[in-house]
């Protein structure tokens, strides 16, 4: 995926899914996926993460972003259109509806297409994200002191003590385990979404124990796409360096995926 | 790894300060080294666990996640427990688990009795331990492995066989039903009849009697099994990883 040739919209995207070094090793296709897309004055970003367990999983995230784009994009214009009390609740159900047609899709084999779906829609008045499994997101918003702040929007709880167990899009209870959250923050400027492979490089651990965001490693992903004009070869090829390089392949050996936004005009 | 990918940094993104925050995987060696384990075996699994630990720092991942500890039984004090070369006084309190990268293998000499019962136990505290450990400091973890060997019987202190090894059966259920760690369980060289059966008690779906004693395949399935660990693998690949390396071919067809 490339970055966005919409010039005319508020928000430079670019993103990026690489093979992690295990699948890489043993030949195995990259298991997740990204994609936007923009529709009048709203964006919508999608990050999956296929189960590595499940055999068609590469394929299942494929599928979950792109049913997001047409979902999220057919309804990007009511969904602008609500006041803020309804934004959640909205992108709630069609987050849902979203599930419904992936399991119709996939009928009794849903299981074998196992994946997590992180959504952000950028609204005019409103950043909203809605989600199942460990994908996060990551805000960029104002400074302090002079200084950028950093935000990670809500997690859920996890559902193991161990880090490579989640909730998928196609699990039973999944409705149970759907988390929203809406920010009507005009500050923002950058958003980051990823799946769990690059949960230890882009967080971190806040002072209270809770988890917040790797200040360094959120400012330079985003700061590279503030750079004005479209994203270039090299910046798309340095990114997915980036998440190949052995430093980061040291910390986690999943697939990586990061998507970025940054409003543009700003930096 | 492959030259395709450049392993270094970007220059762009080559200031970025990482934390040491790598998801582990605790792995425990339980190692007899009782006195049947004296000679030409004691010296074949000291050559493979050197072996075995170049080739885990040869891979990026494994070499930060995966944490090695080693607990003997058998040997002058009993039941030991070693961080890396070093033999631990069980009342220090330290922990035994070295990340791959740092670590490096004891020498292992045989004698002595085998407190398998025991053994186990020591490594099912440690590994509750390690994992509260890397709780405490907000660390992410998965599913812990322990890898018993033996070629004889558990026994007590003065050597006689011993059924004390049953009050392990009901503990050992309860923690692999809530999948507090991976036990595998292998008995090498002249392991009897009844040495097989305590081990398929302990580990039912994953114990073997395997010929001889190769300690580099062994240790080979140990290093697929956590690759599949990471790769967050089904059930089903450990068991297709376990009946490879039963059958003596390579773990890493899986």
């Amino acid at each position: 995926m490339n970055g966005s040739q919409d010039r005319d919209t508020p928000w430079r995207v670019h993103g990026v899914s690489v093979e992690g070094y295990r699948h890489r090793r043993s030949g195995v296709p990259c298991q997740d996926a990204c994609e936007h897309r923009v529709v009048g004055p709203v964006t919508v970003l999608a990050v999956a993460d296929g189960a590595g367990s499940r055999p068609r999983s590469d394929e299942g995230s494929k599928f979950a972003v792109r049913l997001a784009m047409d979902h999220f994009g057919r309804r990007a214009g009511a969904l602008a259109a609500l006041p803020g009390a309804k934004v959640r609740d909205a992108l709630r159900e069609t987050f849902l509806e979203v599930r419904q047609a992936f399991r119709e899709h996939t009928g009794a084999d849903a299981p074998d297409f196992a994946t997590t779906l992180t959504v952000v829609v950028l609204a005019p008045e409103w950043i909203g994200q809605v989600s199942v499994g460990d994908g996060f997101v990551v805000l960029r918003a104002g400074t302090e002191d002079g200084v950028r702040q950093y935000h990670l929007l809500p997690q859920p709880a996890a559902v193991s003590e161990y880090s490579n167990e989640t909730v998928f899009l196609t699990s039973n209870d999944a409705p149970d385990w759907v988390y929203d959250s809406c920010v009507k923050d005009p500050g923002v400027d950058g958003v980051l979404l990823s799946t769990d492979g690059l949960a230890q490089a882009a967080l971190s651990r806040g002072p209270g124990g809770g988890t917040i965001p790797h200040t360094a490693f959120v400012e330079a992903v985003l700061r590279s796409l503030d750079a004005p004009g479209p994203v270039t070869d090299n910046a798309h090829d340095a990114l997915a360096a980036l998440l190949r390089s052995d430093r980061l392949t040291a910390l986690n050996a999943d697939d990586k995926t990061l998507l970025r936004a940054v409003r543009r005009g700003r930096s | 790894m492959s030259s395709e990918y450049p392993p270094t940094m970007p220059a762009e993104y080559a200031d970025i300060e990482f934390e040491n925050n790598a998801q582990r995987l605790p792995l425990v060696l339980c190692l007899d080294i009782s006195s049947s384990m004296a000679g030409a075996p004691i010296q074949t699994l000291n050559t493979a666990l050197a072996e075995w630990t170049r080739e885990l720092q040869e891979d990026v991942s494994l070499s930060y996640s995966v944490e090695v500890a080693v607990v003997t039984f058998g040997g002058r004090f009993g039941v030991c427990s070693w961080r890396g070369p070093q033999l631990l006084d069980a009342r220090a309190g330290v922990s035994p688990f070295v990340p791959a990268h740092m670590f490096q293998a004891p020498q292992l000499a045989a004698s002595g009795v085998t407190l398998m019962t025991e053994a186990l136990e020591l490594s099912m505290r440690i590994i509750a331990a390690r994992k509260a450990e890397l709780r405490a400091s907000g660390l992410q973890y998965y599913r812990p492995q322990i890898c018993l060997v033996t070629d004889g019987l558990p026994t007590d202190a003065t050597g006689h066989f011993t059924e004390t090894w049953r009050r392990l059966i009901p503990v050992l259920e309860e923690e692999q039903r809530n999948r507090r760690f991976r036990l595998y369980a292998i008995g090498v060289g002249g392991i009897t009849e009844l040495g097989e059966q305590v081990l398929r008690n302990f580990a039912p779906k994953f114990n073997a009697r395997i010929q001889g004693f190769p300690f580099r395949e062994l240790l080979q399935m140990m290093s697929a099994s956590a690759n599949a660990e990471q790769k967050g693998a089904g059930d089903e690949v450990f068991e297709k990883i376990f009946s490879q390396f039963k059958t003596q071919r390579p773990a890493w067809e899986s």
